[in-house]
């Protein structure tokens, strides 16, 4: 009776740490080895609490004018980053400008990992013919430049965030399959898998249940370089006029349409949305090459730190 | 090799074809039409203008005889079609337009070699040293800042401060030194996330030849280092080159899009986006197919010069 109910403390004791511990732990150790990531991390959290949080950061609506502010004027204690020729607030429009480029970048990330990995798998999985015709429509969306594609998208559907979104994931969509076919093949050849095989677990089992795990973590690394990809091309199209809908708060908008008659006379319009799109790519890329030397040892080194 | 070499060069055809029905259906779900464009918005809508567009283009018959017909043209006679806006011949503006985008792409490629190797060669031999870790910064900051905001600032900047002209009107080879200028502004952008790419490649690839046996050795066999490092890594390493520099011919062409029109250059990039603006679906369709076209034969050229440099490769 007394050993009973002395087992379970006794396996608490032998067990290893519990999870928000080994968080911690992890945390800990990416803040001491990887600085630059760590900064990276730091930006971005700021950056996203930024644009959530803008209405109550000292912000006005970004599509209104304010009438006592000055048109075009020039930073100042009421208009921190200036205003522009409609009388709007250019830290408004900053801060909420953030929005549709982030959510872009996130949400066009989201759905080209998951459409990849499961390309991926299936390459691999049925290997043959499915290999074959996935690997040619690779060829066929790479050929043609990603810019284009996303003209073509946004032409013959519409400019809302949505289509961004599919646009830009279908763009990135066959580097992403590459890079995970990649990975399922080289975790196949592993000694684990042939194990598996042995014991008579079926493809799918293997495929799902043995190599999906071992891949997974590398979600974090691809997903981690292709955000700061996404948010450029998709501002690169908004800058030309021909992404976001004209009028949309976002910072690739006010670095083009928007403003582009007046950045001589109001140097800010220029330099804040640009500063901040270009320090949201930045962070994800210091973040992005941070993520990728701790957990994809093949590549170490190949980055920053 | 040689049988590799044919199977590719079978597939390219397939390939395009594919994207010729792609990029056709595409402009068909376009909302207006050439036509629309032409004769008025909704207001002052000329009818009999608009019927008459539509006969001249085309656009009257089914969309399987009006793509039969595109596809036609191109196949048997290389002609890519009329275009109703500029009213002049795909084919006659194809050329010049080529060039002037080739002319900065070929430049940004040198700049990208330019850039990329010393940088990331310095990196390597360096490493782990205040320089590396200096160079490797401006590697990212390179990735990050986006070209476009870069072209503007340089453009805007030097006009308020000082009134100079970053970006005079295209002029073409008549006044050579200008026009040298007015492409290595945007080609030196353009070279910039490659120049970065490069970099990294030209550092982790060199990093990898600095440790392995044979530089041991002739480090042991007391070689000089400068003979070690010129001699023994940096030709092993070079083979990134191939891989970034075909990248880089196919990025030309995307960033082409975006740099020509801040500089308002007349290429591929700029046609492009003007036909966009007046729903000139020839266009569109021809710069698509064209742009394919040029990276499937990059990508091929690409792989066969590094099976004949490095090899070990064998396809």
């Amino acid at each position: 009776m007394t050993t009973a109910e002395q087992a379970p403390e006794l396996i608490e004791f032998q067990s290893e740490r519990s999870f928000p511990v080994r968080a911690a732990g992890a945390v800990f150790h990416f803040v001491r080895r990887q600085p630059l990531g760590t900064f990276g991390a730091i930006v971005i959290v700021v950056l996203i609490a930024a644009s959530v949080l803008a209405p109550v950061l000292n912000t006005q609506d970004p599509g209104t004018s304010i009438r006592s502010a000055p048109t075009l004027g020039a930073p100042s204690g009421d208009h921190w980053f200036g205003t522009d020729r409609s009388k709007r607030d250019v830290w408004s429009r900053v801060l909420y400008g953030g929005r549709p480029t982030l959510l872009i970048g996130f949400g066009a990330v989201a759905l080209t990992m998951a459409v990849g990995i499961t390309f991926a798998l299936a390459a691999g999985f049925f290997g043959g013919l499915v290999d074959i015709l996935i690997s040619r429509l690779i060829e066929i969306i790479i050929a043609v430049p990603a810019i284009l594609w996303l003209l073509m998208f946004t032409t013959a559907i519409d400019r809302s965030v949505q289509t961004l979104i599919f646009a830009v994931a279908f763009t990135f969509t066959p580097i992403t399959i590459r890079f995970f076919r990649g990975n399922v093949l080289q975790e196949s050849s592993i000694a684990y898998v042939e194990a598996a095989r042995v014991i008579g677990a079926s493809g799918g089992r293997i495929m799902f249940r043995h190599i999906l795990p071992n891949v997974a973590p590398l979600v974090i690394v691809a997903a981690s370089i292709t955000i700061p990809a996404a948010m450029l091309s998709e501002a690169g199209l908004t800058f030309l006029g021909l992404g976001l809908e004209p009028g949309t708060a976002s910072w690739a908008q006010d670095l083009g349409p928007n403003n582009r008659s007046y950045f001589r006379v109001a140097w800010w319009l220029l330099v804040f949305p640009g500063a901040a799109l270009a320090l949201a790519v930045l962070a994800f890329n210091f973040f992005g090459d941070s993520m990728r030397d701790v957990l994809d040892p093949r590549l170490r080194g190949s980055g920053l730190i | 090799m040689s049988s590799y070499i044919v199977r590719r060069l079978l597939l390219i055809p397939i390939t395009l074809f594919i994207i010729t029905i792609i990029v056709f259906i595409f402009m068909r779900a376009v909302p207006g039409d050439a036509g629309q464009v032409k004769c008025g918005a909704a207001g002052s809508f000329d009818e009999t203008c608009f019927e008459q567009v539509r006969k001249e283009l085309g656009l009257d018959k089914s969309l399987f005889q009006q793509y039969t017909l595109w596809l036609g043209d191109i196949i048997l006679r290389g002609d890519f079609g009329f275009s109703p806006i500029s009213r002049e011949h795909i084919n006659s503006e194809i050329g010049p337009r080529v060039w002037n985008t080739g002319q900065v792409g070929l430049l940004s490629i040198v700049f990208t070699l330019l850039i990329g190797i010393p940088v990331g060669a310095i990196s390597a031999i360096r490493s782990g040293r205040p320089i590396d870790y200096g160079l490797r910064f401006v590697a990212v900051l390179g990735l990050s800042v986006p070209n476009f905001w870069l072209a503007t600032l340089i453009i805007i900047f030097p006009a308020v401060w000082w009134g100079t002209r970053v970006a005079p009107d295209w002029v073409g080879w008549e006044d050579p030194l200008t026009h040298l200028q007015i492409i290595a502004v945007p080609a030196f952008l353009l070279s910039l996330a490659g120049g970065a790419t490069l970099a990294r490649i030209v550092r982790s690839s060199m990093l990898e030849v600095l440790r392995s046996d044979f530089v041991r050795t002739s480090r042991a066999k007391g070689l000089r280092e400068a003979a070690v490092v010129g001699r023994h890594v940096f030709r092993p390493s070079m083979i990134a080159l191939f891989t970034i520099v075909g990248l880089q011919f196919s990025l030309v062409l995307g960033g082409s899009v975006i740099m020509e029109s801040i500089f308002n250059i007349p290429g591929m990039g700029l046609w492009v986006i003007s036909a966009v603006a007046g729903r000139d679906f020839i266009v569109i369709q021809g710069v698509v197919v064209f742009f394919a076209a040029w990276f499937l034969v990059i990508t091929l050229l690409v792989d066969v010069m590094y099976a004949w440099v490095d090899p070990r490769i064998r396809y």
